[in-house]
């Protein structure tokens, strides 16, 4: 079993990571960090860059948790690509950052988050920074 | 000579409007260059009907500010993301990137624009000196000389191409073939037509390099998945330091004329100049070590002679007639739309034109070097703009695009059929760039070869008789049957060994 | 690398083109951490293959004998296309004698490839993906096939929909704002402001 989270370089993705530490810590799992970019393009502002990875793997080794990451980029939904990685690790739980958006906004947006709380057959952790 | 001509030219390029032109041809070159795909010969095919509602020599000038333009985008992505946008910034990964991943990017491509500048600046003014020269040296020349001189140039654009020589030549053929559908000008009889009204008048040039350059890749692109995503970089200090430029000052010289020199020879041009530099940096460095791991050389050597190459690769197409590469095949077919034949006669009866574009180029590099460094964080922004929703505009703007130069449907047919062709060409191995150029060269070298048999009356030996056409034809035999002779030698020696480095390097270059 | 770039291109990669192909990091490049010494050739080799990374494979000799057959085929049909044009003779020559002497080259390159077919390793093999190139050449024919009747709009609105949609995989509100929003400005560029007089229904 491990601990999957889905990681952005944005506060929200860092507040993620931070609770994904603790929760691993506290269960004694590994931790697999999920940073998938869209495929298509060559440059994301989602990937994080080798020194903020190297940062990640640094905090979680700090505390004492086996860490992997995963920056494969994805094609399609995120939300898939999240559901489907967590199948393939046997996470025990999902943990997501969650952003404080309109209700307009989330409306033209959509949201991945809503689509991963709604279709995972695990539990999930919703974090706000 | 005369200098009077040139300053008339400066006048020319001066104009509001030219300089316009040049700062918009420049900054899209850049924009689209900088896209992965899109490399300066499929920017130009698909800007080509940008150009049609303007002057000739307006539209010259774009055209020649998005080739600049075309070639410093690919060092950007080469520097940032170690994609080289184009073959002739392949090199510039090495040392460029290793920069960027010291943090010095800036640097990077702070040395590269002022080598392309200047490397540009001497390449132009050699071209000055030499043109007249060359074009009027050419004046003399028969139909013999150039039936010789497209054979050659032909052959060796085919040459250096990438896939098989044979593959190459046959694309060439194909090229070759397609430029006799339409009327022959000599007894006015309809080739290969099929009772078509369209075909009647021939091809356009347009719709084949907008297929094959623009659809063509387009389409082998959609193929493509999973390539590596990467984090923005962020680009400071953009300004190489003093100490860098007396680093780079031996080899940016160096850059200059090497680059000049090869890029006069067809199918040599910027790939090969930026090869060659590269190595003879490496070769002349006290510490070769260096290259490869962030030798500000190793980007200003490269970056420096692809420039000058990219700027004397205009010398043959303006003073002979005869374009060097794929890139400068579309340029004379952008060209020829215009109204304009180059060869050597244009320095002569068109000298504004001439001197107009020539000086158009420093302005480019000026430009060049006025707007890359501050629009870089523009350009690495539309790098995050994914290939999926690009591809689908891009389409468009060629479809419509092809419209609007003769308002006529057929044209859209025929971009969609050598938009296929070229995918199939580039799935298949065969390299559309000789395709293309012996398409533009096929009517000049079909009209100088009947000429030129109606003169000797029948005699062909006396192609080898005239010392021009003769010589040129000589270097073609050789051209064309050396490799092959070699290729079976080795094939015979080294069984064990059919595939080896060295082999592929004299492919390459 | 593409010659239709300029000057050189890889040698015996499928489609040769440098136009970025990602070269994913620790490939063996520059910044190689064991810091090797390598040789340029060494170097462009390796980059060559970074290029080639997310294509298909090679394709195989049946391809490539097809393939040589296609370009035979081609000679033939212009052979005899190009006697019918008359031939002439070499004192004076016809209509027909240029392409003859192109296709008859072309006949003799056609089967030099049919010799090298087994060697070749130049050409992709056509992989499931190659269906998306069909597709998006089908939505083109349609859009050629309409626009005379019902102008460019309708036509372009669904090739750009289909291009993201089923080609790109984006998604649906993508799809459809990004489809709309391009048709929008394709209008206002093309017929409002240059009045290029392309078919259109507004």
């Amino acid at each position: 079993m491990t601990v999957l989270v889905a990681y952005v370089p944005t506060p929200e993705g860092d507040a993620a990571f931070t609770a994904a530490v603790a929760e691993a810590g506290r269960r004694q799992e590994r931790l697999v960090v999920l940073n998938t970019p869209r495929e298509g393009a060559p440059v994301s502002t989602a990937v994080a860059s080798e020194a903020v990875v190297g940062a990640l793997v640094q905090r979680a080794t700090a505390a004492g948790v086996d860490v992997e990451i995963r920056q494969d980029a994805h094609a399609g939904d995120l939300a898939d690509e999240v559901l489907r990685v967590a199948d393939a690790v046997d996470a025990s739980v999902i943990v997501i950052g969650l952003r404080r958006r309109s209700p307009v906004g989330k409306l033209i947006m959509g949201s991945a988050a809503q689509r991963i709380l709604l279709d995972a057959d695990r539990p999930v952790l919703a974090v706000k920074p | 000579m005369d200098f009077a001509p040139v300053l008339d030219g400066f006048g020319v390029v001066l104009e509001p409007t030219n300089l316009l032109y040049c700062l918009i041809g420049v900054v899209i070159g850049m924009l689209i260059g900088v896209l992965p795909g899109l490399g300066p010969a499929a920017t130009i095919a698909i800007l080509l009907p940008v150009t049609f509602g303007i002057e000739p020599v307006t539209a010259v000038i774009m055209l020649a500010g998005i080739f600049y333009g075309a070639q410093y985008g690919g060092t950007i992505t080469s520097v940032l993301l170690r994609l080289p946008g184009e073959a002739s910034s392949v090199v510039t990964v090495f040392d460029g990137h290793a920069l960027a991943r010291q943090g010095r990017a800036g640097t990077a491509l702070g040395i590269a624009a002022v080598g392309s500048f200047i490397g540009g600046t001497v390449s132009i003014i050699a071209l000055t000196l030499v043109a007249p020269v060359v074009a009027s040296f050419a004046l003399d020349f028969g139909p013999p000389e150039y039936t010789a001189l497209a054979l050659l140039g032909i052959l060796l654009v085919a040459t250096v191409s990438s896939g098989g020589r044979l593959k190459a030549v046959t694309a060439a053929c194909v090229g070759l073939l397609l430029a006799t559908v339409g009327q022959d000008s000599f007894t006015g009889a309809e080739r290969f037509t099929f009772d078509n009204l369209s075909l009647a008048d021939g091809l356009d040039f347009v719709p084949i390099a907008m297929g094959l350059f623009g659809l063509g890749e387009i389409l082998y692109n959609l193929e493509e998945r999973h390539r590596a995503v990467q984090a923005p970089m962020t680009v400071a200090n953009v300004w190489p330091s003093r100490a860098d430029l007396r680093e780079s000052a031996g080899a940016i010289g160096r850059g200059s004329v090497l680059g000049f020199v090869l890029g006069i020879l067809p199918g040599g041009g910027a790939t090969l100049a930026s090869l060659a530099a590269y190595a003879l940096e490496k070769r002349r460095a006290k510490h070769p070590e260096r290259f490869g791991k962030g030798a500000v050389e190793g980007v200003a050597a490269p970056e420096t002679a692809n420039n000058a190459a990219a700027t004397s690769s205009f010398i043959p197409l303006l003073t002979l007639g005869i374009p060097a590469n794929a890139t400068m095949a579309v340029i004379f077919g952008a060209l020829l739309i215009q109204g304009v034949s180059p060869g050597p006669q244009l320095v002569s009866q068109e000298p504004e034109l001439f001197w107009g574009v020539v000086n158009s180029m420093y302005i480019g590099n000026i430009l060049l070097l006025i707007m890359s460094i501050p629009l870089v964080g523009l350009f690495v922004k539309i790098l995050r703009v994914r290939a999926t929703i690009l591809a689908p505009i891009t389409v468009l703007i060629t479809l419509v695009g092809v419209y609007t130069v003769n308002n006529d449907v057929f044209d859209i047919v025929l971009v969609i059929v050598f938009g296929a062709l070229g995918y199939l060409m580039k799935k298949l191995g065969f390299d559309p760039g000789p395709l293309v150029l012996a398409f533009v060269l096929g009517s000049l070298l079909e009209d100088s070869l009947r000429r030129s048999l109606l003169i000797f009356s029948g005699d062909a030996t006396g192609f080898f008789t005239r010392p021009i056409s003769g010589t040129l034809l000589v270097v073609f035999l050789l051209v064309a049957l050396l490799p092959p002779i070699r290729a079976a030698l080795t094939r015979r020696g080294t069984m064990s060994h059919p595939d080896t480095a060295p082999h592929d390097i004299k492919e390459l270059v | 690398m593409t010659t239709a770039r300029d000057g050189a291109r890889a040698p015996g990669s499928p489609g040769g083109d440098t136009a970025a192909r990602a070269i994913p990091p620790g490939s063996g490049l520059s910044s190689d951490p064991v810091g090797e010494e390598l040789s340029l050739e060494e170097a462009i080799h390796r980059v060559e293959e970074a290029e080639h990374e997310g294509r298909p494979p090679a394709a195989g000799a049946l391809s490539n004998i097809l393939t040589a057959a296609a370009v035979v085929a081609l000679g033939i049909a212009a052979l005899v296309g190009s006697a019918g044009l008359g031939l002439g003779t070499v004192r004076s020559p016809e209509s027909g004698t240029w392409p003859l002497l192109v296709s008859g080259a072309l006949v003799l390159l056609g089967l030099g490839l049919l010799a090298t077919a087994r060697r070749t390793t130049d050409a992709e093999r056509f992989s499931g993906a190659s269906w998306l190139v069909l597709g998006g050449l089908a939505t083109m024919v349609v859009f050629v096939a309409v626009i005379e009747v019902i102008g460019f709009e309708i036509p372009a609105a669904l090739l750009a929909f289909v291009w993201l949609r089923f080609l790109g995989r984006e998604g649906w509100r993508t799809s459809i704002v990004t489809s709309l929003a391009v048709v929008v400005a394709f209008y206002l560029l093309f017929v409002a402001a240059l009045s290029v007089p392309i078919p259109h229904l507004f």
